[in-house]
């Protein structure tokens, strides 16, 4: 696609088609069924597989993730007006008393969603579902952009038969590099449960979060009038229900168990990574550190001493180099007693070979 | 009482024109260009490793008073949120007022600058700067406006130098990390600090976006990019956004050390409510900090809620202190329009009354 002036244009022409259709449907005996897709989704999918490839990198990525939410806004209009449609009698002016039936079936399919996993429900529920994999989602990307391995990789590990296989304890020449490896997994595992134990807790909260935006627009008292209004109400019991549940202890155990499981499986690794290293007469990570630490401190002490230097060049009227201690003119505060610089801190390293 | 009228033609309606305005927005967006940061004139002055400091260009017509302002952001983020656009920019406002201002830049810690220390950041970094500034002008102390952490650092180095402080303003700054409010401080006692920076050596940047965008996830990662369609039409706008959005998650890694020590002192035993914070083998303690204070915090602040800046009322030495509420969020009390009004000039007339 080269012309960019012609985008705008074929977007509409594309939507009227949609519309068109959608509402020839609305028109037509109620008794019919409604269409399975949501021609704003569809429409748009459409749209974007012809205009992503020519988009430059940092557009492409940010329209995704505009698609993605816009997608979830168009389900939960589509969702509604599907039931509204099926209302008897309704259509175009459809009275406002239907309006409530629809938002209750909406909500009825959304928790059916929630509570059947993806089988149930239908296409829309099922992408509201998915709006509450946002904050796992976000913890997948996380971890693939911080470690080699994909942030699904670990996800489905069977873990079965593995336990047999770890408890094994390893024999002869390679008993060390074996016992490493059954570390390793031993970690997969813990950050394998920890991940489930993540999902399991937004698991139930999306039927919350349904319950919640029931209960929202029971207590209104001026009418929801468009599916932005719509939209950003049921964005915001979400918002709710998950600022309640994130402040528990609970959550706090949960997601702190999850970064320290990820934490274990990357220090074996790295521990591992060391050793290959340190096999092919490569400079490792832990020498490095320890080299850093040691300049570190060295850095200290001779701005440290440098610092005297100057003092007693000034003392000595020499007038060299930069002041370091300055003329007072205000009243000094006593200075708080200097105690002895501590011991330096030593993190015990995990034992490697092991 | 009926809540929701939502007739199948309006919301037909609704959708052609949400299509329409993402179809026309893709133009803007494909023709945004390079997305600058940092508007008013500055030169650098010292640096040192990483760190860059800057003096900003004083504008034509003001003088600048003779107690410099030395700004020290946070090390999560990048300080030109200060100065992100012409209409935004807190530096901008200062320097109206008549503030000589300066402003760190840490930059960009590398896994060679993960055994940096708070020692080294407060009593090497900062204090190499004030003594820079100090000679520069002549002076023995010098104002200091700390952002968020960089106010945590500064009430460290207030404490840790009170000769060297004039006045001291921090801005939504956590005192008290332990607020039953405070989700970051919550979410952070079951992490094993040590075992995460041990394994990483630097925490990266991603993992901090992370950690923020969960305090919000379905507003921050999605509906934003829903209500952003209705900017997309005009191209300043998009620019502005995507300003905005390069600076949410542009975070530098963390040097390793600095931050095993800033979690588990401030966020996990509470330091300067509990004491026994020790920085370059001195205690740090408010009640050492006595210059006048002005403590500015955001009434909707998610990231540090209003309690844990409040907290640092009656717990310091200082006989000359201030608050000032400003109705907004952590950001908004930098670039919101409101903010520009309020805040910025209130902060140059305290200091302008006092230096």
């Amino acid at each position: 696609m080269t012309d960019t002036g012609t985008f705008p244009n074929d977007w509409l022409e594309l939507q009227r088609k949609y519309w068109e259709n959608w509402t020839d449907l609305s028109r037509k005996a109620t008794g019919a069924a409604a269409p399975t897709t949501n021609p704003w989704e569809a429409a748009l999918d459409h749209w974007w597989k012809a205009v992503s490839p020519a988009a430059p990198d940092l557009g492409r990525d940010f329209m995704t993730k505009i698609m993605d939410q816009g997608k979830a806004f168009f389900a939960l209009a589509d969702g509604y007006t599907k039931n509204l449609g099926a209302m008897p009698g309704a259509g175009l002016g459809t009275g406002a008393g239907d309006g409530w039936s629809a938002l209750s079936r909406t909500l009825e399919d959304m928790q059916k969603a929630f509570t059947s996993g993806l089988q149930g429900g239908d296409e829309g529920s099922r992408r509201l579902m998915a709006f509450w994999e946002l904050p796992y989602d976000n913890w997948q990307r996380l971890v693939s952009s911080t470690s080699l391995v994909p942030g699904d990789a670990l996800r489905n590990m069977p873990h079965k038969h593995l336990n047999q296989a770890l408890s094994a304890p390893g024999l002869g020449y390679t008993r060390e590099e074996q016992a490493q490896y059954q570390d390793l997994m031993r970690r997969g595992m813990e950050y394998q449960q920890a991940f489930q134990e993540y999902m399991q807790f937004f698991s139930g909260l999306g039927t919350k979060a349904v319950g919640r935006m029931r209960d929202f627009m029971e207590a209104q008292d001026k009418p929801i009038e468009s599916a932005r209004a719509l939209y950003d109400s049921w964005v915001g019991c979400c918002e709710q229900v998950y600022a309640e549940e994130v402040k528990t202890a609970d959550y706090a155990r949960i997601s702190g168990r999850l970064i320290n499981a990820q934490m274990a499986v990357k220090q074996r690794m790295a521990i591992m990574v060391d050793e290959a290293l340190g096999a092919m007469n490569m400079p490792t990570r832990s020498e490095l550190r320890t080299l850093q630490d040691r300049l570190q401190e060295t850095r200290r002490e001779y701005k440290a001493l440098r610092h005297e230097v100057e003092a007693l060049k000034r003392q000595l009227g020499n007038g060299g180099g930069p002041r370091p201690a300055l003329v007072r003119t205000t009243a000094t505060p006593p200075a708080a007693p200097k105690k002895a610089p501590p011991a330096r801190k030593v993190t015990p390293k995990p034992a490697p070979s092991k | 009482m009926f809540t929701i009228d939502i007739r199948p033609d309006k919301l037909s309606e609704e959708m052609l024109d949400y299509s329409r305005k993402l179809g026309q927005g893709m133009e803007n967006l494909m023709n945004a260009g390079n997305i600058d940061t940092g508007v008013t004139p500055r030169e650098a002055v010292y640096r040192e490793d990483k760190l860059v400091l800057y003096r900003y260009q004083t504008p034509a017509g003001v003088t600048p008073k003779p107690v410099p302002l030395l700004i020290v952001y946070a090390l999560v983020n990048r300080p030109y949120m200060t100065d992100i656009q012409e209409n935004r920019s807190t530096i901008k406002g200062l320097l109206a007022t008549g503030q000589d201002v300066y402003l760190i830049d840490w930059g960009y810690p590398d896994q060679a600058d993960r055994a940096l220390t708070l020692d080294d950041y407060i009593n090497g970094y900062i204090d190499r700067c004030v003594d820079h500034i100090c000679e520069a002008h002549g002076v023995d102390q010098i104002n200091l406006l700390g952002i968020c952490q960089g106010g945590a650092f500064s009430l460290c180095y207030s404490s840790l130098h009170p000769d060297k402080v004039k006045n001291l303003v921090t801005m939504v700054t956590p005192v008290d990390f332990k607020t039953p409010d405070n989700l970051l401080s919550a979410w952070v006692q079951h992490v094993d600090i040590d075992l995460a920076v041990d394994t990483m050596g630097n925490i990266p940047g991603e993992l901090l976006n992370w950690t923020f965008l969960s305090l919000k996830p379905f507003s921050l990662t999605g509906q934003k990019y829903v209500n952003m369609v209705d900017v997309l039409g005009d191209p300043e706008q998009v620019k502005n956004f995507l300003r905005m959005e390069k600076w949410i998650f542009d975070s530098p890694d963390q040097a390793g050390e600095t931050f095993r020590q800033f979690i588990k002192d401030f966020y996990q035993r509470n330091g300067f409510i509990e004491g026994g914070v020790e920085i370059g083998g001195q205690e740090v303690a408010l009640k050492n900090v006595t210059c006048p204070i002005l403590n500015i915090y955001a009434l909707q602040d998610h990231l540090v809620p209003p309690d844990a800046s409040r907290a640092l009322k009656g717990r310091t030495g200082s006989k000359d202190y201030t608050e000032l509420a400003f109705p907004g969020g952590h950001i908004g009390i930098y670039v919101s329009g409101k903010a520009q009004k309020e805040v910025t000039p209130a902060i140059g007339n305290w200091l302008n009354e006092r230096s």
